[in-house]
C-alpha cells in the first residue's frame, strides 16, 4: 500500500514539474510579447539636451571580422559598446540606440524580440528594452514611435545627428538584406522613409554618418540629402571596424569652437588615419556638403538611375559582368561640378587591380567590365 | 530519472535554438583568417606562398563543387561565381599571372591580411544553402 502511494506521489511530482515548466515557458513568451517599456530616472525626461543622436546598428547579417592578430569581432556589438560609451560621456545629449539583431527562438518555438533599444538622456540610461522590429516592410515605424514618445522637448534647439552602421544598403531590389527576413526588401528608400519620419516635415539632421560600403553614390547621397545637411560616407568598400567614434564622446568639447562642417572633416580624417594604418584594402571617407553637391547630382541623376536599372538590376546578386567604379572614370559623368561640396580622404588598396589609382572623385557608379576582364571570367 | 530526462530535453532544445545560421556565416572569413595566421607564423617566404596558394586552390575546388552540385539556384550560382572571381584574382596576383604584378616576398604577410579584409568587407552575396555546402566541403577537403 505504502509502495503504491509512493509511486502515486512520484508520478504527481513529475507531472507537476512538467506542467510548471510549460507554464514558465508560456509566461516568458507572453512577457516577451509585451510592448511597454520601463523608464528609469524619470525626472530626467523633463531636462533639456543640446544634442540629439540616433544610432541604427544593423546586426542581422554577416558582421564578423578579424584584426591583424587574428582576433574575431562582431561589428554590430563593437559599435554598440562604442555608442553606449558616447551616450554615457555626453552629459547634455539624448542618445537613441537601436540595435537590429537576428531573429532567434527560445526552445525552438518561441520567437525572441529582435530589436533592442537603449535611450540615454544626459548621460543616464533611461530605457533599455527589447522590441519587435518591423515584421513587414522595414520603414522604422517602431523606432520612430519610440523616438517620438521619448525625445526631449526642445527639438528645434538641438544639434541632431543620425548614424547608421551596416552592410551596403542596396539602391534597388534589396531582398535578403536582413538574413532573418529573406523575403523582405530593404533599400535606401526604406531608410529614407525612416529618416523622413525621424526629422518631420520641416527639419533635417545636421549631420548623418553612413557607415556602410559604397554609400557615396550620387543616388544615395541625393536620396538621403533631403534629410541631412552634411553626410559622411564611404564611396568604396568600408572595413567592418567602421569609423572611429571618439570625437563623439564629448560633443560639448569637440564642437565648442568649430563649425559642424569642420568637425565632420576632422572626424573623417581621424577615421581615415586609423583605417589607413590598420587595413590593406582601400580607404575612402567623404564629407558631402549636400546643398553644394546638388548641381552635380541633379545633372547626372537620370544617367545614374538608368545604369542602376539596366546594369545592376533588382536581384540580390548583381551580374558578374558589372562592377562598382569611380564615376570620374566614365565619360558620361564628366562635369565641372563633380568635386563641388565633396571633401574626400582616399588611399588605394595595397594590392589588387586598383593599387595604383591615386585619385578618386568621391562618387561611386556602375559600369560593365571590359573585354579582358570578361574573358578572364569566362575562362574560370 | 524522468525529471532529469525532461530537464535534459529542455536544455537540448535551448541549445539547438541557437541559430544554425551562425554555422554558415563567418566560415569563409574564418577560413582565410586561419590562412593569414599560418602565413604570419612562418618566416620562410616559400612556405608563406605555398600556404596562400593551397588555400586559394582548395577554396576554388570547393566553390566549383558547390556550383556543379545542382543544389543551388541560378542566382545563388552567380553569387558563388562572383566569389570565385575574387579568389582567382587573388591567386593570380600572388603568382603574378593574368596581368598582375607578383606579390613580393616582403609583402606576403600584408597580402594575407589584405585577403582577409577584402573578403570580410566585400558584398559576398552567397546564400545560406551555398554557405553551408561550402562549410561542409571545406571540412571534408581539409
Amino acid at each position: 500500500m505504502l509502495h503504491s502511494n509512493n509511486r502515486f506521489v512520484r508520478s504527481i511530482t513529475h507531472s507537476d514539474f512538467f506542467n510548471k515548466s510549460l507554464y514558465v515557458m508560456l509566461l516568458i513568451f507572453i512577457i516577451s510579447c509585451s510592448s511597454d517599456y520601463t523608464i528609469q530616472h524619470e525626472a530626467l525626461l523633463t531636462e533639456k539636451s543640446d544634442y540629439s543622436l540616433v544610432f541604427i546598428i544593423h546586426g542581422d547579417g554577416g558582421y564578423f571580422y578579424h584584426d591583424t592578430n587574428g582576433n574575431e569581432y562582431k561589428a554590430d556589438e563593437v559599435t554598440l559598446e562604442k555608442a553606449k560609451r558616447i551616450a554615457q560621456q555626453n552629459l547634455d545629449a539624448e542618445v537613441f540606440i537601436f540595435h537590429q539583431k537576428p531573429k532567434r527562438h527560445f526552445l525552438f518555438f518561441f520567437p525572441i524580440k529582435d530589436g533592442e533599444l537603449y535611450y540615454y538622456r544626459n548621460g543616464q540610461l533611461i530605457v533599455n528594452e527589447k522590441y519587435w522590429r518591423d515584421q513587414e516592410e522595414s520603414n522604422f515605424d517602431l523606432e520612430v514611435d519610440i523616438y517620438r514618445s521619448l525625445r526631449a522637448g526642445n527639438q528645434h534647439e538641438m544639434l541632431k545627428i543620425f548614424l547608421y552602421f551596416g552592410h551596403e544598403i542596396p539602391e534597388l531590389g534589396g531582398l535578403g538584406y536582413d538574413v532573418s527576413y529573406p523575403k523582405r526588401a530593404f533599400t535606401i528608400h526604406n531608410l529614407a522613409s525612416g529618416l523622413k519620419k525621424f526629422t518631420g516635415d520641416t527639419t533635417r539632421f545636421d549631420l548623418m554618418i553612413l557607415a556602410t560600403c559604397f554609400g557615396g553614390t550620387p543616388y544615395t547621397i541625393g536620396t538621403f540629402g533631403t534629410y541631412a545637411k552634411y553626410i559622411i560616407a564611404s564611396p568604396e568598400n568600408l572595413h567592418l571596424s567602421y569609423f572611429d567614434l571618439n570625437l563623439f564622446e564629448r560633443l560639448d568639447f569637440h564642437l565648442s569652437n568649430i563649425d559642424l562642417h569642420t568637425f565632420a572633416k576632422k572626424f573623417s580624417k581621424i577615421a581615415f588615419d586609423r583605417l589607413s594604418n590598420q587595413v590593406q584594402t582601400e580607404v575612402s571617407i567623404a564629407v558631402y556638403d549636400v546643398d553644394r553637391t546638388r548641381d552635380f547630382i541633379d545633372s547626372i541623376h537620370n544617367i545614374y538611375e538608368n545604369s542602376l536599372i539596366t546594369l545592376r538590376g533588382e536581384t540580390r546578386v548583381y551580374p558578374a559582368t558589372v562592377e562598382h567604379c569611380d564615376c570620374a572614370e566614365l565619360v558620361e559623368y564628366e562635369s565641372p561640378t563633380i568635386g563641388d561640396g565633396v571633401d574626400l580622404f582616399y588611399r588605394p588598396a595595397s594590392f589588387g587591380r586598383l593599387k595604383y589609382k591615386q585619385i578618386h572623385s568621391g562618387w561611386q557608379c556602375w559600369r560593365t567590365l571590359n573585354k579582358k576582364q570578361l574573358r578572364i571570367i569566362d575562362e574560370q | 530519472m524522468k525529471t532529469r530526462l525532461t530537464f535534459g530535453l529542455i536544455v537540448t532544445l535551448f541549445v539547438l535554438s541557437i541559430p544554425v545560421i551562425a554555422g554558415g556565416e563567418g566560415e569563409l572569413q574564418k577560413y582565410f583568417n586561419k590562412t593569414a595566421t599560418e602565413v604570419k607564423a612562418t618566416e620562410d617566404a616559400s612556405a608563406k606562398r605555398e600556404i596562400l596558394n593551397e588555400s586559394f586552390t582548395d577554396m576554388l575546388k570547393v566553390l566549383n563543387k558547390v556550383q556543379n552540385s545542382g543544389m543551388i539556384s541560378e542566382e545563388e550560382s552567380m553569387g558563388v561565381g562572383n566569389f570565385k572571381t575574387t579568389i582567382k584574382e587573388k591567386q593570380d596576383e600572388l603568382n603574378g599571372t593574368n596581368g598582375f604584378e607578383r606579390v613580393t616576398d616582403s609583402q606576403l604577410n600584408n597580402f594575407a591580411d589584405y585577403t582577409v579584409q577584402d573578403i570580410e568587407q566585400a558584398s559576398i552575396t552567397i546564400s545560406l544553402v551555398a554557405l553551408i555546402l561550402i562549410a561542409i566541403l571545406l571540412v571534408l577537403i581539409l
